[in-house]
């Protein structure tokens, strides 16, 4: 069989889709595809690594793939009304075929974005990775605090998603929820008014929350990560090879024999001598087509399977439906927020009949300035430049030390809220059996 | 082929990529796996064998197949039970094990399936169509299949299927007697022997002094206090250990202990249990009075007494739960002693004069004054003159028995 004409020097494969007639062909054919535009030509070895980053934002993405795509046949039958809710989700469960799949892997992405968001984000304060290196315009603290909006932006997708069902658990974790948020001083009772469109969680709030989790919260999410990616291509990827950049002095770099990129397109023949830098260099970075391309599709590919095979496994909840009249007892926030309810509850003080709420203290201030901090911390950490790209380096001893310590606090009471509050929020040691929830018959 | 990069990822990566691929098509397996393994499919099979032996194989080939639904608009209810039971409508499998039994014609003649599905008489989970998810034994459904299994688990005396009597009740509340409903029937007369509209308002009648009873049906089961209550903590067995002894649970309770048997407190507790809002269109309680009247004997009765020379307890509302023999009137409840002695009856129960204990009354008899019947000094003063007449009688009566013999 002859190939057709081709451009010189190409030797197709069988299984390529493109077959270039000639160099402009192929210029053409990179410009227009979008993939190798979302990468640079070339990676360093260095980011490539898997213990480095871990790959969490790319696990992040393709988790907020995998939602999006487990959203769009939930969409055609989930039904968001108060009557019809609760039904078409029990229809979904039962009788829709792979409906108790497509839920099961819409809840189990939605709750493993949480964990990878707030796991990115610890990846990058310990590697100080917000900070910048050498190259001009980079401005990796303003990615950190879009990245710090788009945890936000989860949580609260997240949040929204939890009310749909229409059950108990979904009401009552909205209504603890939304009570934490009025207890903001002066705007609170506004806010949560504001929030579940009216003084009671009612249709007004489920089409509120619904609106927002499948088009207003996405869209935000989708447009921050665009920007998210756009800036770390912008700041010259991560953190990381900017440490091999500091660390090296330049050296000239041998005549590269094979293609290059320039403006026109693709030039064939050698590349002129360079003075570069390590990224640039032949033995420390690799082509990002297919080395990068084939590891994000590891990572993607692979959390698709991970949630995939779990939702087999791990059946969704679904309560008995909404009753404004019966608290479950115990009610309890989404387990994300369960650190700040137990907080409430720590800091709520009786002082004989005068009771000083938590709320304002566990529900506004304290998370408040968790995150106002977090914001702004690129700004307040003088680590220097050395301490960029690499985990757990001695100059930023400190910091990594309270922020892990924030971070065990914050889990150990998640843990407490989670499985140590039984009925009534009273505390049960893990050995102490809970006292039976009575039925009706 | 020109070596553009040395790359050390392809040896490791593209294995790993396979692997991945091969977790892929495994969790493909899992979920398609996960999806067609129903009980319903076995149920179904099984059952087309059974037709096939009983009726040949061109009937089998007739056997439904797939999940069913009746699907009845009015109620809300989309009921797949018929997806495992599918002999329900089939003649020939009466005495079959279930889930393969004809369902008995009789109810359905008045109860068309199409028209009352199946949860609204059976309960059950109709969405689910799995057994256990489908006879709502798991949790976070309130509403199990009312079988004779759950009957026996209670050990329900007499007929272990009488639970299923509750959901008959909700439509049929104001019937004085419900065909087939043997356990709400008897629980009926109870109520009215016993008078428990004394001090329960029941369908918007009666008195003031215990809770109102018209919807505590859907008194949700946290809301009852188990502290005191052993084994099963579920609304039904609280309801049947409070009859048997309404103290023993609250202790603060007026409620007499009326001595009712495992029989009685058990059907008091379905009948209970079942005055909940019926979420059904008027179209389905048609004939039906929307109150329960009391009878023409009793309303006769009433009128008598309260003509009678003890019109004034009787208006007054002491006959409610008093008997004042002497005038001939009848309490229906006779739950407090007879009045025609209180005056003696009084200073030897209390150790008190009879105008003292109306003043400052103690027990039930303060409850009752406070809430139910509220007298003025005025008043009190006339009840304690209608009582040393109603004595006096008394005291005639008893000489005169007295000389007879």
């Amino acid at each position: 069989m002859s190939l057709p004409e081709q451009a010189p020097g190409v030797r197709p494969r069988p299984f390529w889709s493109l077959r270039p007639k000639s160099d402009r062909d192929a210029g053409d054919a990179v410009t227009s595809n979008f993939l190798l535009h979302w990468f640079p030509a070339k990676v360093s070895k260095a980011s490539m690594s898997w213990t480095y980053s871990f790959w969490l934002g790319t696990i992040t993405a393709a988790l907020f793939l995998l939602l999006t795509l487990s959203g769009l046949p939930l969409l055609f039958l989930y039904v968001p009304s108060v009557e019809r809710a609760y039904q078409s989700v029990k229809d979904i469960e039962y009788a829709i075929t792979f409906g108790r799949w497509i839920r099961a892997v819409h809840r189990v992405a939605a709750h493993g974005m949480v964990i990878t968001v707030v796991l990115h984000l610890a990846r990058v304060f310990f590697t100080g990775a917000y900070k910048n290196g050498i190259a001009r315009n980079q401005k990796r603290e303003w990615n950190w605090v879009i990245g710090v909006a788009m945890l936000l932006l989860t949580l609260f997708l997240s949040f929204t998603g939890y009310l749909l069902p229409w059950d108990q658990l979904a009401f009552w974790a909205v209504t603890v929820g939304t009570n934490i948020a009025s207890a903001i001083p002066w705007i609170g009772p506004d806010v949560r008014e504001l929030l579940i469109g009216g003084r009671a969680i009612e249709q007004a709030t489920l089409i509120r929350f619904y609106v927002l989790h499948i088009f207003f919260l996405p869209a935000a999410v989708g447009v921050l990560f665009a920007y998210h990616m756009w800036r770390v291509r912008k700041d010259g990827g991560l953190a990381r090879a900017d440490r091999d950049e500091l660390s090296e002095t330049p050296r000239s770099v041998a005549v590269v024999p094979t293609k290059t990129y320039t403006l026109l397109g693709v030039a064939r023949g050698t590349a002129p001598t360079v003075t570069a830098r390590s990224l640039e260099a032949a033995d420390t970075s690799v082509n990002a087509v297919p080395d990068l391309m084939r590891r994000a599709m590891i990572a993607t590919l692979g959390t698709i399977a991970v949630i995939s095979i779990l939702a087999v496994f791990i059946a969704s909840p679904l309560e008995e439906p909404a009753n404004a009249l019966i608290t479950p007892n115990p009610a309890k926030a989404p387990w994300y927020f369960l650190w700040l309810q137990e907080i409430v509850t720590d800091t709520t003080i009786h002082l004989g009949s005068f009771t000083i709420n938590g709320a304002f203290i566990g529900g506004v201030v304290l998370p408040g300035l968790l995150i106002g901090l977090l914001t702004v911390w690129p700004w307040l950490d003088r680590s220097p430049r050395e301490a960029t790209g690499v985990w757990f380096p001695r100059a930023r001893r400190t910091q990594n030390i309270v922020f892990i310590a924030i971070v065990i606090g914050i889990l150990i009471l998640t843990y407490i809220g989670m499985e140590l509050r039984g009925p009534y929020w009273e505390f049960f040691w893990p050995w102490e059996t809970w006292p039976s929830v009575p039925g009706r018959i | 082929m020109e070596q553009r990069t040395n790359s050390p990822y392809p040896r490791i990566d593209r294995p790993m990529l396979a692997i991945i691929g091969v977790l892929l098509i495994l969790s493909c397996a899992l979920f398609f796996a996960s999806d067609r393994a129903h009980d319903w499919r076995y149920y179904q099979a099984t059952f087309r064998d059974q037709v096939a032996q009983k009726f040949g194989a061109d009937r089998a080939a007739g056997v439904l197949t797939g999940v069913q639904q009746i699907w009845v608009a009015d109620l809300g209810r989309a009921d797949r039970c018929t997806t495992c039971h599918q002999a329900t409508s089939w003649k020939g499998f009466e005495q079959a094990d279930e889930p393969f039994r004809t369902h008995p014609v009789e109810p359905l003649k008045t109860h068309p399936v199409e028209k009352f599905g199946c949860t609204s008489c059976h309960g059950g989970q109709g969405w689910a169509v799995d057994v256990a998810e489908a006879h709502g034994e798991v949790a976070h459904w309130e509403e199990p299949l009312l079988s004779k299994t759950l009957g026996q688990e209670y050990s329900l005396s007499g007929n272990k299927g009488a639970l299923l009597q509750m959901n008959c009740n909700i439509c049929h509340r104001y019937d004085r007697e419900t065909r087939g409903a043997d356990a709400i029937n008897l629980a009926k007369r109870l109520v009215d022997e016993k008078g428990c509209r004394a001090c329960h308002t029941i369908n918007n009648r009666g008195g003031r002094i215990g809770p109102d009873l018209t919807r505590v049906g859907e008194k949700a089961p946290e809301q009852y206090d188990y502290s005191r209550l052993s084994g099963q903590q579920t609304a039904f067995a609280w309801h049947v250990a409070h009859f048997k002894n309404p103290k023993a649970l609250t202790t603060d309770s007026t409620m007499p202990n009326f001595g009712f048997n495992t029989e009685q407190a058990q059907a008091l507790a379905m009948l209970v249990l079942s005055w909940r809002p019926a979420d059904v269109p008027a179209a389905y309680l048609a004939g039906a009075p929307r109150t329960d009247t009391p009878t023409v004997e009793q309303l006769a009765e009433e009128e008598r007494m309260r003509t009678g020379p003890g019109a004034w307890f009787v208006e007054t509302g002491c006959s409610t739960c008093h008997s004042i023999q002497v005038y001939g009137v009848k309490s229906p409840a006779q739950i407090g002693p007879d009045l025609s002695n209180a005056v003696e009856d009084v200073q030897s129960r209390f150790g008190r004069t009879i105008d003292d204990f109306l003043r400052e009354p103690t027990g039930t008899m303060s409850v009752v004054l406070s809430r139910q019947i509220i007298l003025t000094p005025e008043q009190k003063a006339i009840a304690i003159q209608k009582l040393r007449e109603a004595f006096a009688v008394y005291q005639k009566q008893q000489a005169e028995k007295q000389k007879e013999r």
